[in-house]
């Protein structure tokens, strides 16, 4: 069996099992089932952080050899605010040591919590980052609107 | 033998240090040369010339950044935009300038600010809102009807087209959802405290 019919297979077990019981806060399936390989996701922002009540959406790209490597993940749309923001391995800090045994609702949730609390050590947006660190409520502000604007508002 | 090697060294390294001076000094002559010749005319400041439609290029690409670092990083890796576009991508930013930097940054003639237009339209596209991104403009004016009910909860069908539909409804729901918890907030914050004590 080649690796990739393996990926495929994973993928759709994951996809049937993000379905069948869907994680607070978290959507993610194959953007369509010809290509298991792109996927499109929702994350809720974090209550309790200015990313509440917002939705953020990210394309997922699977490698040909998932799960031995892990997807590569962007926000798309108006994107995310954040020092870790458009780093598109940020969630490899949270799970560098990716495993086979980690899974997509894992790389969402630590994503989820990233959001929440940023990793100020190796910020990939660091006028974010800056503004987080000395202005925190013009970062907060800012993140608000662009919850708002996320959602047509 | 030995006590001559460094009678011999010194006089040398001299000799060597002279001519490299000189080698150097003739470098930077011819090069400084060439480029005053060429920016000359605009009575650009010596150096190295960055080309503006380079700036421009990553200007597009990455609207957020100051031109001024733009072309100080363009100076500095000798005016590789492909270098410039990695460094951005990767994450590591462009270096703030020092503030003696004061480069002519170019200015936009009709013909630029009619790209920079373009450009600034393409990042509000890039930009847009979930709404538009997946066309559920028409969903929101009746969000109303669509309360807690249509609320999707997992799903899932052993037809292909179903499961699909199941998805693209979760998806849109959950948009929709927060959307419309936002608006409640807003009525509620601007609601007199004594209608609604919550």
């Amino acid at each position: 069996m080649s690796s990739s019919s393996v990926a495929q297979k994973r993928l759709f077990h994951e996809y049937r099992n993000l379905s069948i019981n869907p994680p607070e806060g978290i959507f993610a399936g194959p953007a369509t089932e010809d290509d298991m390989f792109n996927w499109e996701a929702l994350i809720q922002g974090p209550e309790g952080t200015p990313f509440e009540g917002g939705v953020f959406a990210a394309e997922l790209k699977f490698p040909k050899d998932y799960p031995l490597n892990p997807p590569t993940m962007k926000f798309v749309g108006g994107g995310v605010w954040h020092p870790n923001g458009d780093d598109p391995n940020h969630y490899e800090h949270a799970s560098e040591r990716w495993s086979p045994i980690q899974s997509v609702e894992k790389i969402l949730i630590s994503v989820m919590s990233m959001l929440a609390e940023p990793n100020d050590e190796s910020p990939a947006n660091i006028e974010a980052a800056k503004m987080w660190r000395d202005r925190r409520n013009d970062y907060e502000r800012r993140v608000r609107d662009e919850v708002r604007r996320g959602l047509g508002l | 033998m030995s006590d001559d090697e460094p009678s011999i060294n010194i006089p040398s390294l001299l000799t060597l240090a002279v001519v490299s001076f000189f080698v150097i000094r003739w470098f930077f002559n011819r090069d400084s040369g060439a480029g005053g010749s060429r920016a000359g005319a605009q009575g650009r400041p010596r150096g190295r010339v960055v080309d503006p439609e380079q700036v421009e290029q990553i200007s597009q690409m990455f609207p957020q950044l100051n031109r001024r670092d733009i072309i100080w990083d363009l100076q500095r890796n000798g005016g590789s935009v492909a270098a410039t576009t990695e460094r951005v991508l990767t994450g590591r930013g462009l270096e703030v300038p020092p503030p003696s930097f004061q480069p002519q940054i170019p200015t936009p003639s009709t013909n630029t600010a009619a790209t920079r237009a373009s450009a600034s339209q393409s990042a509000k596209q890039q930009a847009q809102d979930l709404i538009s991104r997946y066309n559920l403009g028409s969903r929101v004016e009746d969000s109303s009807e669509e309360t807690e009910s249509s609320q999707a909860q997992g799903g899932w069908s052993q037809s292909r087209n179903e499961r699909q539909r199941l998805l693209q409804n979760r998806r849109d729901e959950m948009i929709l959802a927060a959307r419309r918890r936002l608006q409640q907030k807003d009525r509620e914050a601007a609601a007199p405290p004594s209608a609604s004590p919550s």
